[in-house]
Formats: C-alpha cells, structure tokens, sequence
C-alpha cells in the first residue's frame, strides 16, 4: 500500500490551487501539509481524496487516478475530514446516531468484529459515556474527535484530515493526535494532515511546506531544520542585505561570521524561501501620534464582569486590569468565552454584573458605551472590511463615521499608507490584497482616530509566517511610540511569548493571569509556553 | 448630520457598484412591469373553436362565421362528437360546438333548437367570456320580443384598456417587493460579511445608522418608480393621469418607508441573504392578496376584508387609482394619505425598534 503523487497541479476554474506537488507516502506514515491559509494545502487534499480533478496523477494501491470518476473504485478505502468544526456532523443526531449512520452509507457489514472496532474507537475519543448526547451539545473538542471516529468507521486505509486541529483546546488536540498514533499503527493507515501548526510538526514522520500554491520543501523535520540552522542568528547580529529581522530571529542567505544561539523552527524555512524569491514585505515605520497621552497608568480596569445568555454564564466574574504600553495575550480554546468577553470590553454587549471602568471612569449608561467605543480600535477576524470599496474610501468612511475632519483625515490616511506600506494599494478593493496587506489596512483603519486601546481578534491567524512576524513587529512599535495598551486573542501558542501578560480562560472563568516570566517561574520544567499552557488543561 | 450622509452617499455608491443588483431592479421596475401590463389577458384572443355539424349546413355555418381573429382561431370541423371530445381532452381545442342532425330543422319550426357546446373550463376565464360571446351571437338570432338596448358608459378607463391598470399594479407589488428586500439586504449584508461588529462600534447613535440605511433604500426604490412611471406606464401604455403627480410620488415615498419598516423586521430575523428572500415572501404575500392587487376587496370573505385595513398597499393601490385614473382632488386624497402613513409608521417602528435591539 503505497501512495504517489505526480505533477499534480489543480485549478478552481482559472485560479490555481496547488501546482506541480510531488510527494511520496508509504504505509502507515503520517505526513503533514504546513502552511498558511490559501497555499494550496487543501486543494492537494481534495485531489487525492478524488473529489475534485486534477493535471498530473495520483496513484494509490497501483491504482491511478486524475478525476472523481477514476478515484470511485478507491473511495471505499480513503476517508476524508473537511477543514472546519462538525462539518460533517448533523447537531440534532446523537453520538451512536452518527455512527450507525456513517455505517449505514459505507454499508458494513455490522457484526461483532465491527462492534469491537466501533467500541475501541468510541473508547479511544473518550466518547463511550456520551454516546447519547445530540452532537450539537458536544463541545468543539468532543465534535472533531467524533469527525474523526466517523472518518474511520469504514477502515480508510488513506486518511485525509484538513486542518482539524485548528481551534480545538489543546488536551483534546493531544487525544485526536493520540488517536491517529493508534490508528496508523493498528491499521497501516495512511494518514494526511494539513495544519497551521509548525508545533505539530514533530509528531510527523514527513512534512510538506506550502506557500503561495507550491510546496517549498519537504522532508522530515530534522533534515529540513538543518537546512536552515546556519542561517538563523539573533535579532542584533549586523547583517548586509538581503536579509529579515524579526522580534525573535534574524534570517540570512548567507552563513554570518557569528556564532548562532538560535535554534530554528520550521518557519525559518519560509522566511528562507521568501528572501530566495526576492519577496520581502515592505517595512514599517511609525511617527508620534497626534493625541497627548492619558496621565494615568491604568487605561481599562474590569472587576467581576458577568455574562448571562438565559441561564448560560458566558463569562463569570472576569477581571482584566489594561496597562499603557502593555500587550496582553488572552488565550483559550473554542467556546472559552474570549469573543463574549472582548464584545462586552468593546461595548457591544451591556454587562450584566461587575464593573468596567475606561481611563478612570465608570462605563454605566449607554453614553458611557459610546465614549468607550470612540477610544478603542478593533481589528476583528479575517479583518472584515468592505469589499466593495477601495481601500481609500474604506478609510474615508471609518475616518468620517468616526467624525474626524476631513482635511486631517485625508493627511492620516496618506502617513498610514506611506509607514505600512500600503501606499500602491490605495484604490484596490480589499480582496485583491495580499493577506498580509490587508492585515495592515485593517489595522491602519483601526488606528485613525488614535484610540488608546487596540483589541485585536485572532488577527495572525491564517495569515503567512513573515506577515505574521512583520505584524508583531508593528504591535511592539505601537505599544513603544504610542504607549497603547493591546489586547490581543491568538491561537497560536508561540505568539504568546510576544505578550508582556497572558490571560488565560476556560469556560468563561479566567484561570491564570501573569507575564510570561511568570509564567516560566512558575512552570520551570516547561520550554514552550503551549507546555505551560496544558498544564492548566489537565 | 454627517454621519447620516456618509451613511446614505457609502449604501448608494455599492449598489451603483453591484451592478447585478442595480440590473435586477431596474428589470423590475421596467420589463416586469411591462411584461404583467401587455402579458396578462382577460379577454379571449386565439381560442381554438372544433366543431360537429350533422345539421348540414346553412345556419350553423353562418353561426361560425361570427367567431373570426383576433380573438378565436378559424373553426375546426370534426367528424364525430368523439373526435371532437378527444381534441378538447387533449387541449387542442377550448370551445366544442356540437349541432344536432335536427338542429336547423327545430329552430326553423319551432325556435327551440339545442346547440351542445363542449367547454374546458380550466382555461376558466378565457373559456366563460367566450361563452358570453357565443350567448350574444346566439342572441342576435333569435327574434325575442324582449327588447332592451344597452348603453354603456365607461368611467374612468375609457378603453377599458387591462393593460395600464395591471402595469400599475404590478408597479406597486414590485414597489412592495423591492422595498423591502433592498432595505433588508443592506443589514443583513454586513452579517454575512462579517461588518456588523465594525459598524456598531463606530460611536455613532444606532438610530441615525438605521435611517440613514433605510432612507437610502427608499432613494433607490423612488428612482425606480419614477424610471417606471415614466418609460412604462406613460411611455408604453400611454395612461393617463388625471390627478397630481407629485402627489403619488409623495404616496410612494410614504409608502417605501412602510416597506422599509417590514425590511427592517425582516433584517432583525434573517442571518443571510437566502432567509431574507425566503421571509420576504412569506410576508410579502398576504401583504399583496389582502390588497385587493389581484381581487378586488368587495369580493373578498367579510372578515378578510376587515384584515385588509392592516395592508398597507391596499391604501397605496387605492390612492394611486384614485390619483391616475379618477383624478381626485390632492384634499380628497386623505383616507389614502392617513392609510399608508398610520399603518407604515406603525410598521417601521416595529421594525426600528426590531433591529434597534441588535444594535
């Protein structure tokens, strides 16, 4: 059992997906697909799940196939999970509803080897006590371990999994990772797995790193970290062009004379192929802002902030002090209630116990809500913006609804564009941008009327390592030029350690709150702060 | 002030840049209008007419000579009643007319001769006023004694002329439509797109955001009903108008807002823009039955009648009517007026206050 992919290149109408991707799989090896969103990774998914067409060939089990029609004979044994949370689940259906229902469509055989094997794997997502619950009342860990067991009721003997980690707390990543050892073992099972997680990559036997629709480099994670370590130093390191700095790294082309303390993560390997293709962002600058400082230290303080949905607590007695000049991390997983809380912090929803109070004052009536909305940015996920105008008119628009005049508008959205270097993008509508771009469109928009607090919303996710880099970056300058407090949710674990302070919630309750020394001091067997963060999960 | 205007001049700009959008409505507002005002016919026109003649001849074919074009197609003959039934079973033909062996020879004799006619009365309409046609023909040749002359006068639509007043019906049922799904797809738009969040925390009173979205709205629906009126319903139908003019633009505007009201309601409720079309006509379509837009409200059910006062378009209908073809006084115009006013404030603060909580 053996799986080849060959020249194979798929187009959505006349866009490209994945080009000319080649790569080996042998029985019972687990190989990643890493990258960001939009490079490709679940176009070669979907190909060789046979579910879409493709150039090139695809063969498994001496089988070829390039189209739906070909792969049909095969689909009995790949078994594929879509990107997204329940996707292929049905809410009003309970747990053993789905499986006798995922039986059902595969036609098994349903004898006594199949109920042993549905029980072990009921057994191994820690499922068995519920399998009466209606899927729609599991949680989002619950859900993806079920996708999972539904996937591999039928014994796929190629497993295609998109993203199905992304957004599930960390101790059930752990499971549905545990899972997938037992099951390529037991079953021989070829298992592909795309990720956004380059922590993951270590459980991989092989990994595939993709970026702008081609795979850049692949290999196992050793071999393709050696690649890179003469070419990581640290950030001070004097360098000549071409090369990037970032807050944590420097990345060169050529090995420096100086000796390297780093060690390299996988990300090295984009930037590494970014400065190979001459694709370096543009820099950032950034002036003094216009608006004088607040005197006080204490920008927002929240005591006890309560939020009831009927008789659903979504945050239960939260309290969060923002500091000037500090970036505060808050992290959790799906359904912790970091949206609910932020949306209450922004105004949008009233607060049904505790107290809020925003540079000294307490935010009681609706009017108090309204001066709070005008002293705050927000750059909410997937940076919504109107895409039907252009980035100048978006920026118009915000500047006049939030009633700065015209003439000083105009003046900031020309500095803006010039220091984020989105000054060529000025009349392109917001989808035409590079993700990155936007990013810092979305961001300048949210700045504009100079607020003194900046909440951001998974703003790095999705989004390619070096914006990502770049972005952080830019949020360091904020927080020293401007003295802006940030707060700032990420599901990204390695981002945390960018943040002066980390809040951490579970289940509407805040269950840690220190900086990242702290943090270390606290945990000092732990090297990441994903380690430290499950500590607080188990 | 300006909050509102940017709100207004941002809305009007996407729709102009949507052009899908801006197609769909000016189809509405142009050939939807002109394709209900020359499309639907009351009176017959191309009736196919089968018939069997055992009389031989004489007066039943100086009966068929009355049935010519435009209205009915020439007579077919038919060589049994069981060819005849076959043809109107299998829709070839509408009116069967079947002329007994004694037919000729009994009028002649006694004047009491029976004429069979064969009818599909699925096509009803069409079918029963060409009934009353073959009544009147049949009528001219009996010599009754009973002798009495109508003269007709027609008020108000001299030519009795179906076309304008259905192309002005239609016009005001697209009015309804538009109206509201324009209003509601602008909200629900910034759900799907995920903008909702950005715009409430734009510190600006929710009030002046949801009037300045509906207002803008309302600019489009008012274009569109002057575009209409003016290249359909005095441009291809030729109607006339007796009354004001301005008048029935000063009922529509009021009226526009009653459907943006619903528009909002709907907007509060919908997540997408596939429930806004699924909602829309849902409410949409009591809304227009109860109008008396497709029967006229004397003959509707009593207490339907009574549950038509709630239907805004009926005062709208009603007062357009009365504006165009009855040319009442501009004073006269108020039961209208009050109507459309009283029920569509009522409307839209509902939906105002509707949508007003998710803000």
């Amino acid at each position: 059992m053996r799986l080849v992919v060959r020249d194979v290149s798929v187009f959505h109408k006349n866009r490209l997906g994945i080009a000319h991707a080649n790569f080996e799989a042998n029985e019972g090896e687990i190989v990643g697909f890493i990258g960001a969103d939009g490079a490709g990774k679940s176009s070669l998914i979907h190909a060789i799940a046979g579910v879409i067409a493709c150039k090139g060939e695809i063969v498994f089990d001496n089988h070829t196939y390039r189209s739906c029609k070909e792969a049909e004979p095969l689909k009995a044994r790949i078994g594929l999970m879509p990107q997204g949370i329940g996707l292929v689940l049905y809410d009003m259906l309970t747990v053993s509803e789905h499986l006798r229902f995922f039986a059902d469509i595969h036609d098994l055989v349903q004898n006594e080897a199949f109920e042993t094997y549905k029980t072990r794997l009921l057994q191994m997502a820690g499922l068995e006590k519920f399998q009466d619950r209606q899927a729609g009342k599991l949680s989002g860990g619950m859900m993806q371990k079920l996708s999972l067991i539904c996937t591999l009721l039928h014994r796929p003997k190629l497993l295609l999994l998109d993203e199905p980690t992304t957004g599930v707390d960390p101790l059930s990543r752990i499971e549905l990772w545990e899972i997938l050892e037992e099951i390529r073992r037991s079953e021989g099972t070829i298992c592909l797995i795309s990720t956004a997680y380059m922590q993951e990559a270590a459980k991989m036997d092989k990994i595939l790193l993709f970026d702008e629709q081609k795979i850049i480099a692949q290999g196992t994670s050793e071999a393709l970290l050696q690649t890179v370590e003469s070419l990581c130093y640290d950030p001070g390191t004097p360098c000549v062009e071409p090369c990037i700095k970032t807050l944590q790294t420097l990345y060169t082309l050529t090995p420096l004379a100086s000796k390297s303390t780093q060690t390299p993560t996988l990300e090295a390997l984009f930037f590494v192929n970014a400065l190979k293709n001459d694709k370096t962002m543009p820099p950032i600058v950034l002036s003094d802002k216009e608006k004088s400082d607040f005197d006080g230290d204490v920008l927002m303080d929240a005591k006890g902030l309560t939020k009831r949905f009927g008789t659903f607590v979504a945050n239960d007695n939260v309290d969060i002090t923002l500091k000037k000049g500090e970036i505060l991390g808050l992290l959790g997983a799906n359904g912790a209630g970091k949206t609910t809380f932020i949306k209450m912090l922004l105004g949008l929803y009233p607060i049904d116990g505790g107290e809020l109070r925003l540079l000294g004052k307490t935010i009681q009536t609706p009017q108090d809500r309204q001066a709070l909305k005008a002293s705050i940015g927000y750059v909410s996920q997937h940076f919504a913006l109107y895409n039907d105008m252009s980035v100048q008119e978006n920026l118009l628009y915000f500047a006049s609804m939030r009633g700065l005049p015209s003439e000083t508008a105009k003046e900031r959205i020309k500095r803006y564009a010039q220091e984020l270097g989105f000054e060529n993008y000025l009349n392109a509508l917001p989808p035409e941008l590079p993700l990155g771009i936007n990013q810092r469109f979305s961001l300048a928009s949210a700045l504009l009327h100079e607020p003194v607090i900046l909440f951001l919303d998974e703003p790095t996710s999705g989004v390619d390592a070096i914006a990502r880099a770049q972005f952080w970056e830019l949020l360091k300058c904020l927080k020293e030029k401007w003295k802006i407090a940030i707060l700032i949710t990420t599901h990204y674990m390695s981002e945390a350690e960018f943040c002066d302070r980390v809040v951490l919630m579970r289940q509407g309750a805040k269950i840690a709150d220190d900086t990242i020394e702290g943090f270390y001091a606290k945990h000092p067997q732990a090297h990441t702060f994903e380690e430290i963060f499950l500590e607080y999960f188990r | 002030m300006r909050v509102f205007w940017t709100v207004v001049a941002r809305e009007l700009v996407r729709f102009i840049r949507s052009w899908q959008l801006v197609l769909v409505v000016l189809y509405a507002f142009t050939m939807e209008v002109y394709i209900a005002g020359s499309g639907i016919e009351l009176k017959p026109r191309n009736v196919a007419i089968g018939y069997v003649d055992e009389s031989g001849g004489g007066l039943s074919q100086k009966l068929l000579h009355y049935f010519h074009e435009p209205e009915f197609l020439p007579p077919v003959a038919f060589h049994s009643q069981a060819a005849l039934s076959q043809a109107v079973f299998d829709k070839e033909i509408i009116l069967g007319l079947i002329f007994d062996e004694d037919f000729e020879r009994t009028f002649r004799k006694n004047k009491h001769a029976t004429l069979n006619v064969l009818l599909d009365a699925t096509a009803a309409s069409q079918a029963y006023t060409t009934l009353s046609y073959l009544s009147n023909i049949v009528l001219n040749f009996s010599d009754t004694a009973f002798s009495v002359e109508l003269v007709t006068h027609k008020l108000f639509n001299e030519n009795a002329n179906n076309a304008t007043f259905m192309a002005l019906t239609e016009l005001l049922s697209i009015t309804t439509m538009l109206s509201v799904i324009l209003t509601a797809v602008v909200f629900v738009k910034e759900k799907e797109d995920g903008t909702w969040d950005i715009m409430l925390l734009m510190p600006v009173d929710a009030k002046s955001i949801i009037l300045a979205k509906s207002f803008s709205q309302v600019i489009i629906v008012m274009i569109g009903i002057v575009i209409s009126v003016g290249f359909v319903v005095f441009g291809a139908f030729d109607t006339p108008i007796h009354g004001s003019f301005f008048a029935f633009l000063v009922l529509a505007f009021f009226y526009a807002f009653t459907g943006a009201g619903i528009g909002l309601f709907v907007a509060a409720v919908a997540k997408d823009v596939m429930q806004v079309a699924q909602l829309s006509v849902v409410i949409m379509l009591p809304l227009i039955f109860l109008s008396g837009a497709w029967t006229p409200i004397y003959a509707m059910h009593p207490w339907l009648q009574t549950l038509s006062l709630l239907s805004p378009l009926r005062y709208f209908i009603e007062g357009t009517e009365s504006i165009f073809f009855r040319g009442t006084p501009v004073l006269e115009l108020y039961p209208y007026f009050l109507g459309v006013f009283s029920v569509g404030s009522i409307l839209y603060v509902i939906g105002f206050r509707k949508i007003g909580h998710l803000f």
